[in-house]
């Protein structure tokens, strides 16, 4: 797995119940801040196509709420 | 600037739509808020995690009176939960606490004239890169990459260079159009 194809991991939605993607911790700080930015533009490109504005994070964090059996 | 506090009686009220349309107006501020911490927590994991919060706790939210408090009420939580977990994982300084105001005025809506030029992007994509990333965002976040990867028949480093390829050639074909993706 190159540097490219893990930032791309970690610029998804996905993220296991306990928390961070692990891809995260094999990549320094600088191929961290560009998991961010990928992430930042894919979510803009993502909410424009659904048809409710919203991006994969707004749906996986919907998912958890819906998944809830109480506040 | 967008005044996403349209949406509190609703959510109070449990609509979990209601929220939804909330986080379509506030995601990308909050997320904007946690540029600091990109090297140093998860930001995507930070975020989810105090959107949920946000939704959890918004019952007994009080206003200030000034427009989109919940959005500022989401970004203390999610900068609290950032420098909660600098401190959890690592012995050096969390990144200065201090918030760009402004932020919080670029609360936006969806924009249906970006969502038309998109859509129109993305049928130009080659097959296997709309593959990838057709079945990414219907999945939303649920599963794994390799998951994701293993559904397509795709390797799982053939299965995100599809995907990278697509998110390019989408900002490519925006680019041309005058829209920059950032």
């Amino acid at each position: 797995m190159n540097e490219d194809e893990l930032i791309e991991q970690v610029a998804g939605a996905y993220r296991p119940r306990d928390g961070y993607h692990k891809a995260w911790h094999d990549l320094d700080a600088e191929a961290r801040r560009r998991a961010y930015e990928v992430a930042l533009a894919s979510r803009s490109l993502e909410a424009a196509l659904d048809t409710e504005g919203l991006s994969t994070t707004a749906r996986a964090v919907l998912a958890r709420i819906t998944n809830q059996t109480s506040r | 600037m967008t005044d996403l506090d349209v949406h509190l009686a609703a959510i109070v009220a449990g609509d979990a739509d209601a929220f939804g349309r909330w986080m379509a107006g506030s995601e990308r501020v909050v997320r904007e808020s946690l540029r600091s911490f990109a090297a140093v927590v998860d930001v995507e994991a930070v975020l989810q995690e105090s959107l949920l919060r946000v939704w959890q706790v918004a019952p007994r939210f009080e206003r200030d009176g000034r427009p989109n408090g919940l959005l500022r009420f989401a970004i203390r939580i999610a900068r609290n939960l950032a420098v909660s977990e600098v401190r959890r994982t690592r012995s050096e300084p969390a990144p200065p606490e201090d918030l760009d105001e402004t932020l919080v005025e670029h609360a936006r809506e969806p924009d249906p004239l970006l969502r038309a030029a998109i859509l129109e992007c993305r049928d130009k994509l080659p097959p296997k890169p709309r593959q990838a990333l057709d079945h990414r965002l219907a999945d939303a976040g649920a599963h794994d990459d390799a998951d994701l990867a293993e559904a397509l028949g795709m390797r799982l480093n053939t299965f995100l260079q599809n995907f990278t390829r697509a998110r390019q050639l989408l900002a490519d074909c925006l680019k041309k159009r005058g829209i920059e993706v950032s």
